[in-house]
């Protein structure tokens, strides 16, 4: 009560300040006046009255100033005064002031952006009730590698487990959806029962799903996203004659998730697991598994509960299983995965710029200190007390940090907006970054902690000097200088060292990716366009169903001789998905070597074979044509590819790549083997191979050649394993090309989404997030570079300044101008050296972290560290140069009378 | 800038002057030569460390102020006793009476 009362009081003076003083004043008078006149009762003459009052109650100047300083709103008024003073002090060296607040703005902003990015993806909570309550599940193989779920398996660990109150499967993929204002190709996932009430988040509109959807052969339905409702279904609030098409279905529409729901992320719609058949085999590892805790329950219990169960699973089933344990991460920790390395570099890399500038602007402070030192060894001398001065100098750097820091902050709104151009698309939950309180809260720590840090230091370089000294000294020594010019010297070497590790970090990146685009994909990459599509009868297995992909056939076989025919395209082929670019959309599986074995007809004979380690292999499964090898310029090795004999009615064939070849058949010829891969496409007609092709990095430039089965898309067909994609090589411009390929999807496959695009373009894709961490890196270290060289060269600048009259001397001594400007560059170079030695030692400690990040080099890249080394010593050598030329051109004339 | 003239117990002034204005509502000049009245010349209190308390009283809400003509009809800021503030300078009479009985009792022990 009474602190709001003292509170308010003090915040009207404080704004009201005429007229609290006057009513003050005006009180002040009525007391003397009063003492006065008491006194002239008693006799006293006017004059000697009002002396005598003077001398009893001190001067009225001293007494209304003892009352304003005994109230805490005069503190506020100081603080003010300091601000203001220094904001004056600030405005008068607009060239230093200017430095200052951008290099702060520069590091404040840089850092709170990233720290954007940092807290959205890594920090806040994911947008669930109770986010870390939900758990991703995987089954575990015995190497402990983690795969998704079979359906037996899941539907074992739902029923056995005490650990999950809900516990879900579900799997996505693209797909074209038509029913809606017009066909498209969106994300379709399919959920089990329980994956709504796992995540705790139902339908804003419409319903969930209802259990006669979620049985065998139930009724369709689906339930769609937020933005697919407002941009395909006209955001319409009745949704009862809403059909959608896919999946070779007519699904109805029954609700809607609420705005911002996005898991799987980017996902258009959801529908029940339920109504297909399960695949019966244990080894089939199709869904992802997640699901939300009991209450209470730890994610150690959760994952010793399913462990259990997996090795129960091991024990009835034996052979027939690849599980032997299970695991349980917190959703949240899942969904990040790789880019956490990759993220922490960034904060790392932008924490040391920071760094970086504070050290500069540290240093600017501290050169402006000490030519300022005359100045306030007046003011000592005129009264101001230590603390006051040392106030002043708080005040300062809090000017400058909060100035800089504001702008820095405006710097960070602006790098947010633009920020989506320029991430990499699988940052995970990218659109949640945003300016919120805990991002200006970060901000605005950032400024106190630099503002206070800064100011301490100065004000205690400050404090070290003897202000009486100096002023007796006048201006011919510059004793407390040198002790400064020395700080400033270990300041530089901070900053050297600093940025010498950020330059090594963005040095090891930059080699890694140089590495890695010019690596040998093993096909040509010039002039290749793409074109990925999905036809809607190419979902689902097509299994055996001859006529479904004779139809198939037809249509791709037109699509390709027309492509063929565009003026300009030179080789035209198809495959089941981009090696490189979109190398994770290839399955990968275990195939049955026969060895002469008659070929399995079912799959629980498939299993029995498979159960002897000898007769399995391992590779990706890929559906292609001929005219793909000869396209992408594949060579053959051995053998042949697929030819026009291979029809729907002639043996299967399959072509292997060479590293398949070499590692499951060692000096033998596997030209003629005959294999059994149906376990990916579900048709069971054993495969004979007829050739050997070039290896691929088909996974990404950055994995090893993969070990491939082609199949040949006349005989097996696109399936739901297979994204088609037609690669086509043509030196003309293909815009032009992309024109009439556009024009004969839209006769031949109306209905099928299609996306163009070039290799280069996906290459761009599939690169972005290397290229996203390399970039700012590299812009950090840049920005770190010039910042210490900057640094150098103002404590070079400086010392030449203060030792000009030396160098006066010395020349009029006789010494040669070489001698000056060796004299010179070696004081650069000594803080040179000593920052590389330290910064290296500190990089050596520090890039093991980013190992993960690199490719082809080690962490202690010899080469990169030598090259920063050098490049930062070159650096620094010009920097000190600029002023040692100065200080050899110096008139020793001049230079001896130089104050 | 310390107050020295006065060589009053640390606050013991502020319960001065809340005795003083107990009787009557009292301008600072009169809270002055009452005080120095009172305590036979013992403390002479300069209008600076005055004008810091009434500042604190009131701001804590013991006191009130209004500007009304003297009997001199001079203007002068009238001080008066709020209800707080004659709880506080009871409770804090008893507490004084209570030390000082105390500090007594150890003086006369030794």
């Amino acid at each position: 009560m009474s602190f709001l009362r003292s509170l308010s009081t003090g915040l009207r003076s404080l704004f009201r300040k005429n007229q609290v003083t006057q009513e003050l004043d005006e009180e002040l008078n009525s007391y003397l006046d009063m003492a006065a006149a008491e006194k002239i009762k008693r006799g006293m003459s006017r004059e000697e009255a009002l002396r005598s009052v003077r001398l009893e109650q001190g001067s009225r100047e001293v007494t209304q100033e003892v009352v304003r300083a005994a109230s805490w709103e005069s503190i506020v008024e100081t603080c003010w005064q300091d601000l203001h003073f220094a904001a004056r002090m600030l405005r008068k060296s607009p060239g230093f002031t200017s430095v200052a607040i951008l290099t702060l703005a520069l590091g404040i902003g840089a850092s709170t952006s990233i720290f954007s990015v940092v807290d959205a993806v890594l920090l806040r909570p994911l947008p669930y009730p109770n986010p870390t309550q939900i758990m991703r599940v995987w089954e575990q193989a015995p190497d402990g590698h983690r795969m998704n779920l079979a359906d037996p398996n899941f539907d074992d660990f739902v029923a056995q487990n005490n650990t999950f109150a809900s516990l879900a499967a579900y799997g996505y993929g693209l797909s074209s959806v038509s029913g809606g204002s017009e066909p498209a190709r969106v994300n379709i996932a399919v959920v089990s029962t329980g994956f709504f009430k796992a995540l705790g988040v139902e339908p804003f509109l419409g319903r969930a799903f209802a259990p006669d959807e979620q049985r065998l052969h139930g009724t369709p339905a689906v339930i769609v996203s937020y933005s697919y409702w407002q941009k395909y279904l006209g955001g319409a609030d009745d949704l009862s004659h809403s059909h959608l098409s896919m999946e070779g279905g007519a699904y109805q529409v029954v609700g809607v998730m609420p705005r911002g729901f996005d898991f799987p992320p980017d996902v258009a719609a959801w529908i029940p697991r339920e109504l297909d058949s399960e695949t019966p085999s244990r080894t089939a590892h199709n869904w992802r598994g997640f699901g939300r805790l009991r209450d209470g329950v730890t994610v150690a219990q959760a994952r010793a509960n399913l462990g259990a169960i997996a090795r129960r699973i091991r024990e009835q089933y034996g052979k027939e299983v690849d599980l032997a344990d299970a695991a349980v991460v917190p959703l949240a920790d899942a969904t990040v995965g790789d880019v956490h390395t990759a993220l922490l570099t960034l904060a790392a890399g932008v924490g040391l710029l920071l760094l970086v500038a504070c050290a500069n602007v540290a240093g600017l402070l501290l050169a402006r200190t000490s030519s300022r030192l005359k100045e306030l060894a007046v003011r000592a001398a005129l009264g101001a007390g230590r603390g006051r001065l040392i106030r002043q100098f708080l005040a300062e750097s809090f000017a400058l940090s909060f100035a800089g820091g504001l702008l820095g902050i405006l710097i960070a709104i602006w790098a947010v907006k633009i920020m989506p151009a320029i991430l990499p698309a699988n940052l995970p939950r990218q659109k949640d970054i945003a300016i919120n309180p805990s991002v200006l809260l970060f901000g605005l720590a950032a400024i106190v902690a630099v503002a206070v840090s800064l100011g301490l230091f100065t004000a205690w370089r400050a404090g070290n000097g003897d202000f009486h000294e100096t002023l007796r000294a006048g201006s011919r020594t510059h004793t407390s200088t040198a002790g400064s010019q020395r700080f400033r010297g270990f300041l530089v070497i901070g900053e050297i060292a600093i940025t010498l590790v950020i330059l090594v970090g963005a040095g090891l990146l930059g080699r890694s990716f140089v590495r890695l685009i010019s690596t040998n994909p093993g096909f040509r990459q010039e002039n290749l366009i793409t074109v990925e599509f999905s036809l809607p009868s190419s979902q689902g297995n097509l299994d055996a169903n001859q006529s479904a992909i004779a139809r198939q056939v037809h249509l791709m076989d037109e699509l390709l001789a027309r492509l063929a025919a565009i003026p300009g395209a030179e080789t035209v082929g198809l495959s089941g998905a981009l090696p490189v670019a979109a190398g994770d959309n290839l399955a990968d599986g275990g195939f049955l070597i026969l060895n002469g074995q008659k070929s399995p007809t079912n799959f629980e004979e498939w299993d029995r074979i498979a159960q002897n380690p000898s007769q399995v292999g391992q590779a990706l499964y890929c559906v292609a044509g001929a005219g793909y090898f000869r396209t992408l310029g594949i060579p053959l090795i051995h053998g042949r590819l697929f030819g026009e004999q291979d029809d729907l009615n002639s043996p299967n064939v399959a072509v292997i790549s060479q590293s398949l070849a070499r590692q499951q058949w060692p000096n033998q010829d596997p030209v003629g083997q005959i294999i059994n891969f149906g376990n990916m496409d579900g048709n069971l007609k054993p495969l004979t191979i007829v050739g050997v092709v070039g290896d691929v990095r088909a996974q990404g430039l950055d994995r090893p050649a993969s070990s491939i089965i082609y199949v040949n898309y006349r005989q097996r067909g696109m399936n739901g394993n297979s994204s088609p994609t037609i690669v086509m090589r043509s030196a003309a411009p293909p815009a032009e090309i992309l024109f009439a390929a556009r024009s004969i999807f839209r006769d031949l496959a109306p209905d099928a989404p299609v996306k163009f695009s070039t290799f280069a373009q996906e290459m761009g894709g599939w690169l972005a997030d290397r290229r996203f961490l390399l970039l700012l890196v590299g812009l950090f270290a840049a920005v770190a570079l010039a910042l210490a060289t900057v640094g150098i060269y103002g404590v070079v600048a400086f010392s030449v300044a203060r030792r000009t009259q030396e160098i006066g001397i010395r020349m009029s001594l006789g010494a040669p101008r070489s001698n000056i400007l060796r004299l010179v560059l070696g004081e650069g170079a000594r803080m040179a050296a000593l920052g590389v030695l330290i910064g290296i030692a500190a990089s050596l400690a520090i890039t093991r972290l980013i190992s993960t990040l690199l490719f082809g080099i080690t962490a202690t890249d010899p080469l990169t560290f030598a090259g920063v080394a050098a490049l930062l010593s070159a650096a620094a050598l010009l920097a000190s140069y600029i002023p040692a030329r100065r200080a050899t051109r110096v008139d020793p004339l001049v230079a001896l009378r130089y104050e | 800038m310390t107050d020295k003239s006065s060589d009053l117990i640390q606050g013991t002034l502020d319960m001065l002057i809340l005795k003083t204005l107990a009787l009557e509502p009292m301008h600072g000049y009169g809270i002055a030569v009452r005080l120095e009245q009172m305590s036979k010349g013992v403390f002479r209190l300069n209008a600076g460390s005055l004008f810091v308390a009434f500042q604190r009283l009131q701001r804590a809400g013991l006191i009130t102020s209004e500007w009304k003509a003297t009997e001199n009809s001079r203007r002068a800021k009238y001080y008066s006793l709020t209800a707080p503030g004659r709880k506080k300078l009871n409770s804090e009479t008893r507490e004084w009476g209570r030390q000082v009985a105390a500090i007594a009792r150890i003086l006369e022990a030794s």
